[in-house]
């Protein structure tokens, strides 16, 4: 084949020019770390990638969304403790007042610590959420404070309303997992979520239950206090025991899926960068090859063009 | 018998014969980095010999003609591979723009261990925006009443807005500038068509008194190869050395008139199309940039626009139509998410931006507190709908950056096939007409050597003629 003087040039500059953008390529997958930046790099592992990446965002998005109802079922826990104390205090009430021996004025000062025992009652069932400062207990109707007292000239309880509602608001967990960490104030009904202070499924009725003692104690009237208060007030013990057997119940659901979000999480995050990070190890002896190449093209080629039969003439 | 006279006449003529040779290799030599041209040789045959008593006798050398070293066949390849060439170049210039106006792209610093990790994220693109607004959906289900969580999804639903308003806008005013170029891309087509009628009455002319025009043929076949690239062309060579140019059945030179110019015209909806100037008669290209750049913008350009009205549109009516039946903090209905029909359109409905609380996340009218509504929504994310081919939003975003970079990657292919099959052929068409220096020098040598021979036969026969005439005086 014959070959003019400009084959040389021409070919050399092609040559060049696919190195140097070899070397491009190459240099900015270092640089990056990524062996694809744009679509067309490589159409498919754009797309895991994308897809990958919302995937992602999804579980960290459930991370958040588990911390969030980590901390509510915290404050719900807490609640339920000084419940916990208050009814098993009120109910040793219940059992020491049924003892015939106690004078009235015993029965009297049992009924001031009702009264105080239901103030803490009404305080603990109005908690706000310290993060929202919504109110815990009012099931989803939460703007306003769930319980309201009526009190009489001695600024005793005589009744309670309930302002909330018994539904409560589920969350994402997980891909089609919700759960709720909420406990309505009330639940009349008889399906749904137990109540916390009234529940009809289980007979709770706390507050009233309270009052009805505290009335019983002042009236003087042990044998109500024995064949009725007594076992309304088990009701209410058994009810706040069984709120804190399922709070903890979702507390537990809530650690399992964290560690699964997390879990998922890095496990796309491996994913991802299987898709579309660059083996840097194998790039940069990709590197050193076309390095080796291009310098090999300048020298050669440098080599050929400055010799011509005019060095001879 | 030639007799002195005769020889110094063959002398004379071999003289000038060589003159041309090396006048010639200087040409070449000129010519040695023009873009098209031919290398020249000189033809040089022996001149009609003269019969004498002993037989024919040689009268010396005559040039006969100076002919260009072309292969025809070469050069209608290189024709037709130039057309490809076009084409895909225009598709690959048209992609690559598109590919940047959707700005999906993975970011990334490369982390000093060796082994393969390295973050990436496109917080620019769609992707991330997508699902970052079904995540901000999220937050308010977990915090229906949060304010905070309510005023980052109205930040992440107007950063997602804004940027569909974005690539959409990018997206429609590359379709301008790629009208644009199709028009100057006909623009310079019909300069070349006329500039192949002038040259192709000026070869004829040449031909006619009976020469070549070998630079003028160097010319016509450039501005060919030139007419090549930008749209497909077909040739036929007439007998008197004309081309004549046309593109499927329409002729656009013929002879040494141009017969129709090349116009583009609005085939509706701004999409720009090619049709002959005069006859007004629609072409269909099969290549040369011009159908690059038309099909890049018809094909893949308008899928992707589509593509992201539909994501859009289904976007707005799906949260519109779960956002409507909810209730906002302040017991309000009936109110819009998104306004707008597509993805020029979007923004968030400007109420609800003003003020985070009226968006609407409760089931009930009577509970604030609800997020069945916002619970619903933040599943939309995940939810396959039937008007994106039974795809999530995000799948179905997904796909259209995959089609857009696969269309993109192929154009890169091709370009990249097409430039190594341009090179060969260029190689090949180089080894044919290319000037090569050390030839050219050697041929100077040559003809050198020759002419001084021829000169120094002068001489000689000078001194003959000088060695008769003293025959008379002595």
């Amino acid at each position: 084949m014959r070959i003019t003087s400009n084959a040389y040039d021409s070919s050399l500059v092609n040559q060049l020019n696919q190195l140097s953008a070899q070397q491009y390529t190459i240099q900015n997958q270092v640089s990056t770390g990524l062996s694809v930046q744009a679509p067309s790099d490589n159409p498919a592992a754009m797309e895991n990638t994308l897809d990958f990446q919302a995937q992602n965002a999804a579980q960290t998005q459930y991370s958040s969304n588990i911390s969030t109802l980590q901390s509510r079922a915290t404050s719900v826990y807490s609640v339920l403790q000084s419940l916990q104390t208050i009814t098993s205090r009120a109910g040793e009430i219940a059992t020491s007042a049924g003892n015939a021996t106690n004078s009235q004025s015993d029965l009297n000062n049992y009924a001031d610590e009702v009264n105080q025992l239901i103030n803490q009652v009404v305080n603990a069932a109005n908690t706000k959420d310290p993060s929202t400062g919504q109110y815990l207990f009012g099931g989803t109707a939460s703007s306003t404070a769930p319980f309201i007292t009526t009190t009489d000239a001695n600024g005793d309880v005589t009744a309670v309303t309930y302002n909330g509602n018994s539904s409560v608001n589920q969350a994402q967990i997980g891909a089609g997992m919700t759960v709720t960490a909420d406990i309505p104030g009330a639940n009349t009904g008889s399906t749904g979520a137990h109540g916390l202070i009234t529940d009809s499924q289980s007979g709770a009725d706390l507050i009233n239950h309270l009052i009805s003692l505290r009335n019983n104690l002042t009236a003087g009237n042990t044998a109500a206090i024995t064949s009725t208060d007594n076992a309304d007030l088990q009701k209410d013990e058994n009810n706040v025991a069984y709120q804190v057997a399922n709070n903890g119940v979702v507390q537990n659901q809530l650690t399992t899926a964290a560690t699964f979000a997390t879990n998922s999480s890095q496990s796309l995050n491996t994913m991802i960068s299987n898709a579309s990070s660059a083996n840097l190890v194998q790039v940069m002896m990709q590197l050193n090859q076309t390095q080796n190449a291009y310098q090999a093209a300048l020298q050669s080629g440098v080599k050929i063009m400055q010799l011509s039969i005019l060095n001879y003439l | 018998m030639l007799g002195l006279f005769g020889t110094l006449n063959l002398a004379a003529r071999s003289m000038q014969a060589q003159m041309t040779g090396v006048e010639v290799a200087g040409q070449n030599l000129a010519n040695v980095n023009t873009t098209g041209y031919s290398r020249q040789s000189v033809n040089i045959q022996t001149s009609p010999d003269v019969m004498t008593g002993i037989g024919p006798e040689g009268t010396g050398a005559n040039v006969t003609s100076i002919q260009q070293a072309v292969n025809t066949l070469l050069n209608t390849q290189v024709q037709s591979q130039q057309s490809t060439s076009g084409y895909w170049n225009g598709q690959q210039s048209a992609l690559q723009s598109a590919q940047n106006a959707l700005g999906e792209f993975l970011n990334g610093t490369a982390s000093t261990a060796s082994t393969t990790s390295a973050t990436s994220d496109s917080s620019t693109g769609l992707a991330s925006q997508l699902s970052g607004l079904f995540s901000a959906f999220q937050a308010v289900a977990t915090s229906p009443t949060s304010t905070t969580a309510r005023q980052a999804l109205i930040g992440q639903a107007q950063t997602l807005a804004t940027t569909f308003n974005n690539v959409s806008s990018q997206l429609g005013s590359l379709k301008t500038s790629l009208n644009s170029s199709l028009s100057d891309n006909v623009d310079s087509a019909n300069k070349l068509l006329s500039g192949i009628a002038a040259l192709n009455q000026q070869i004829s002319a040449a031909q006619f008194s009976g020469g070549t025009a070998n630079d003028l043929l160097d010319q016509r076949e450039q501005d060919l190869e030139n007419l090549s690239q930008l749209t497909n062309i077909s040739t036929s060579t007439e007998t008197n050395g004309a081309v004549d140019v046309s593109i499927g059945s329409q002729a656009l030179v013929t002879g040494y008139k141009v017969a129709d110019t090349l116009q583009s015209y609005d085939a509706g909806g701004g999409q720009m199309l090619v049709q002959t100037a005069i006859g007004g008669q629609p072409l269909t290209l099969t290549g040369g940039s011009m159908q690059g750049t038309i099909d890049a913008r018809d094909g893949t350009l308008a899928t992707l626009q589509n593509s992201l009205n539909t994501l859009a549109g289904t976007l707005i009516t799906q949260v519109n139509g779960i956002h409507k039946g909810g209730y906002s903090l302040t017991g309000s209905t009936g109110a819009n998410f998104f306004d707008g029909t597509d993805a020029a359109t979007i923004t968030v409905n400007a109420a609800l931006a003003a003020n985070p609380n009226l968006i609407q996340t409760s089931g009930s009218a009577t509970a604030s507190g609800d997020n069945t509504v916002a619970l619903q929504l933040a599943e939309l994310g995940s939810t396959t709908q039937s008007a994106l081919g039974n795809q999530t939003f995000n799948d179905n975003y997904d796909a259209a950056v995959a089609a857009l970079g696969d269309s993109l990657a192929t154009a890169n292919t091709q370009v990249a096939n097409q430039t190594a099959v341009t090179q060969m052929l260029s190689t090949q068409r180089s080894s044919v007409s290319g000037v090569s220096v050390d030839q050219e020098m050697t041929n100077l040598m040559a003809y050198q050597r020759a002419y001084e021979a021829s000169a120094q036969m002068v001489t000689t026969i000078n001194t003959l003629m000088g060695d008769t005439l003293a025959m008379k005086t002595s």
